[in-house]
């Protein structure tokens, strides 16, 4: 190139492989949007919860009264921050060891953040005003300041075990959170979940929980779901139709307003389009719908109170969100994705229903996590034209 | 099914008449530019060649010679950055005269004389042209159009959607040469038997749309369609199952389905050929990008693409990266010595703030952002992490060569992992 030799030998032009623009979306900001959207809903829920002094006085005084110490009285909402903080908290720093110790392991500062958000949001907190039956409920999980240690632990084995070493085998299988969760509170799950007293009588010292598999009115049902989800301060309660949507006071900080989650869900939805499985969100809820008026038709009763609970409770809508959109432990197909939402709903109702673990959405989604690899392997469709 | 809208960078360039180019000093002219074996060239250093004369041939059937742009002699046969294969193929060096000597390589036609001419004359004179499909794909037109005689031809689609987000030389051909491209369909139509007419185009080309609808608006069984088309739908399969529901399986050629599908370019130089008795010596190329006035140029082929910097006073070392044929297929070039081909729709250069950075690739967050992303319905994911292990018998079960290489999913990935060109790397 004789004649060209006059051009000014430029720096070298930079050669890449196409497309040479990318879009927008990057997995920081992913994880920034899903991080301020589980922020929202922390603030929201720490505001809601801010009245009620935990435990109150009067189950202060008869948890004394049954030799019960070591509680603080704080407002639960206060109880729910300090909480995030230390899941964050140790999520972060676990997470910024990790990446420093081990070379091959990323330093993912925000997603250690929502993952602290997550496990905050799914550990359940609050003393319920039937909390008088003292010897059936964990207690000390649910107040300050035993949660404060539950959670940490929860948090660093989540991130350390079910995140980072997962991660290390190529795919991750479990739900980092709900994994975690559910080992540190497996303990409670015999001693104090599935246990005959919370079927007893109120009376007798039970918790008259309901049993699924019978028809389930409004009356009586309404006043379980008052005794477990109403203000502990107060002694006359809302609708129940109020406390599922609005304002629940004891169980997953996530879902204690239903109608906060669905707004901030939709609205991360739309934000996050396809970046967000919401398959999995829609074929959860539609499944679990069907299979409340299915169990309605077996067991006969209200079905509208049916589906007030197995919808909106809170392990039901914030998991159905949040968690069981998870995108490392859930399927890549959308047939994948379709399949595995509808079984989770399936799971979730027959685990309530006939183990009577009122969180079992949490066991039916390790459940469904394991079966990923056969979901996306008969997930994959056929291309264009095949 | 949704396609990912990729934002376009057009507005300036849109409306920018097609200006004329200077003609180069040397002129380099690369005998690969379709798709297909190289050629042989015609001539040896010190040869004199006429503008449009044949320099180089193949006796391949897949292949289409090329013409010297401009008058002058043969300076030297060697190697120059061929942006089509990413490599260094042989070109012919021609050192202009500066005498505009014209050779008159075709035997052009009247337009009365259409109806005429035989389609086999009229594919010839295409051949002879050295006309290639200048969407990109540089498949030689007179093969493409002349299918077997098992396949009647139903449907001519004009491909005039030109979706690549920094293009618009096919746009303002439409603008401003649209007189031409009804010679160019007519002469296709002559070939083809006569098959009806679908003028694909966007409605965001707001210029184009009402001179393709005076021009065309009253042909017979022609249809101009203004739709909200994506940039993926500019392939023709996928444009063909928009235009007429169905999808063209990967293993059969678009004739096969009864349909041929034209790029605006290749109708022009067509036009070109068949009447003016002009081999495809010159084309539109859009220069666009992080420059303040972006233009059309009428560029001949063989121009260095240094000229075009040269002559619109941009400092080289402002530029970082240069992009020849497009953002989304095209490809980064190392040098500007490198030539325009008959496949160089746009030149795109890019300042140092603004090309696409060596980015981290990070580990894939499963979103499946690009499952739902493939114009095609594959699963890149799933056949780079095949092609990873390596285990191709898995990418192929997977249809890895099914892949369109519109480069959407690695467009999409948040995590930037290169998916696209792994996959067509792979085929």
């Amino acid at each position: 190139m004789t004649n060209q030799s006059s051009v000014e030998k430029p720096k070298d032009l930079v050669v890449s492989p196409p497309p040479q623009i990318n879009g927008t979306m990057s997995k920081t900001r992913v994880m920034t949007y899903t991080f301020i959207a589980l922020l929202i809903i922390t603030i929201a829920t720490a505001a809601i919860w801010w009245p009620v002094m935990t435990p109150t006085e009067m189950q202060m005084a008869t948890f004394t009264e049954a030799g019960l110490t070591g509680f603080l009285a704080m407002p639960l909402g206060a109880i729910l921050l300090v909480n995030a903080l230390i899941a964050v908290g140790v999520a972060v720093l676990s997470d910024f060891i990790i990446g420093k110790a081990a070379a091959d392991s990323e330093v993912n500062t925000m997603s250690a953040a929502v993952f602290g958000l997550i496990v905050t949001l799914c550990y359940s907190l609050g003393l319920p005003g039937m909390a008088k039956a003292v010897e059936v409920m964990p207690l000390e999980v649910l107040s300050a300041p035993g949660c404060f240690i539950f959670i940490a632990l929860t948090s660093f084995l989540g991130l350390v075990i079910f995140k980072k070493l997962q991660g290390m085998a190529g795919r991750k299988y479990l739900n980092p959170a709900a994994a975690a969760k559910f080992i540190v509170l497996l303990p409670f799950l015999f001693s104090t979940f599935l246990i005959k007293e919370h079927w007893a009588p109120y009376d007798a010292g039970g918790l008259s929980m309901p049993q699924l598999t019978s028809a389930i009115t409004k009356e009586s049902f309404g006043v379980y779901l008052q005794g477990c989800y109403g203000n502990p301060g107060l002694t006359s309660h809302p609708s129940t139709e109020s406390l599922m949507l609005l304002t629940k006071f004891h169980g997953w900080p996530g879902g204690a307003s239903s109608i906060v989650v669905i707004i901030v869900g939709v609205a991360l939805i739309f934000l996050l389009r396809n970046y967000f499985k919401w398959k999995i969100t829609a074929t959860y809820f539609g499944s679990v719908t069907v299979m409340s008026l299915i169990m309605t038709g077996i067991y006969g009763g209200d079905p509208m109170t049916r589906l007030l609970f197995e919808l909106f409770i809170g392990s039901s809508i914030f998991l159905g969100f949040f968690m069981a959109t998870d995108p490392a432990t859930t399927p890549y197909t959308r047939n994948g994705q379709i399949i595995f939402g509808i079984g989770l709903g399936v799971l979730t109702v027959l685990i309530q229903m006939y183990m009577n673990f009122f969180g079992g959405a949490l066991l039916a989604l390790l459940i469904m996590n394991l079966t990923v690899p056969l979901l996306d392997r008969i997930g994959i469709n056929k291309p264009f034209g095949r | 099914m949704p396609y990912e809208h990729i934002k376009e960078v057009k507005d300036k360039a849109r409306v920018t008449p097609i200006e004329i180019f200077p003609d180069p000093k040397t002129a380099i002219v690369i005998l690969n530019q379709h798709s297909g074996k190289p050629l042989s060239p015609l001539v040896a250093v010190d040869d004199s060649v006429a503008i449009g004369q044949k320099i180089a041939d193949s006796k391949e059937r897949i292949s289409s010679p090329v013409h010297s742009p401009i008058s002058g002699k043969v300076v030297k046969i060697g190697n120059i950055y061929n942006h089509c294969l990413e490599t260094f193929t042989e070109a012919i060096f021609i050192e202009n005269d500066g005498k505009k000597t014209k050779a008159n390589t075709l035997s052009p036609i009247s337009e009365s004389e259409l109806q005429k001419t035989k389609p086999a004359d009229l594919l010839n004179i295409i051949h002879e042209a050295g006309i290639i499909g200048l969407g990109g794909a540089g498949f030689p037109t007179h093969i493409k159009l002349a299918p077997p005689a098992d396949f009647p031809i139903k449907n001519l689609v004009v491909n005039a959607t030109e979706g690549e987000p920094y293009d618009t030389a096919d746009e303002r051909l439409l603008i401003e040469k649209t007189t031409n491209l009804l010679r160019g369909v007519n002469v296709i139509k002559k070939i083809l038997g006569n098959p009806k007419v679908t003028i694909a185009t966007k409605v965001s080309k707001a210029d184009a749309v009402p001179k393709l609808q005076e021009v065309f608006g009253n042909e017979s069984d022609t249809t101009v369609v203004a739709g909200h088309f994506k940039y993926q739908q500019g392939d023709a399969s996928v444009l063909q199952k928009a235009l007429f529901g169905y999808e063209t399986p990967p293993t059969k050629r678009s004739y096969e389905m009864g349909c041929i599908v034209q790029n605006v370019a290749t109708i022009n130089a067509i036009a070109n050929a068949v009447f003016e008795g002009e081999p495809l010596i010159s084309r539109v190329v859009a220069f666009n990008g992080e420059i303040a006035q972006p233009k059309n140029l009428l560029v001949k082929i063989g121009t260095p693409i240094s000229d075009i910097f040269n002559q619109n006073n941009i400092d080289m070392n402002d530029v970082r990266q240069v992009v020849v044929g497009g953002v989304m297929m095209g490809h980064a070039i190392p040098t500007t010595e490198a030539p325009i081909t008959k496949r160089s729709s746009s030149i795109i250069p890019f300042s140092e703030s603004n090309y696409k950075k060596e980015q981290k690739q990070t580990t894939c967050i499963h979103c499946s952002k690009c499952i739902s992303a493939c114009p095609v319905k594959l699963h890149p994911i799933l056949i780079y992490e095949a092609i990873m292990k390596p285990d191709m018998e898995k990418a192929e079960k997977l249809w890895n060569k099914d892949c369109i290489g519109c480069g959407t999913c690695s467009y999409v990935c948040p995590s930037r992992i290169p998916l696209a060109s792994t996959i067509m790397a792979s085929r």
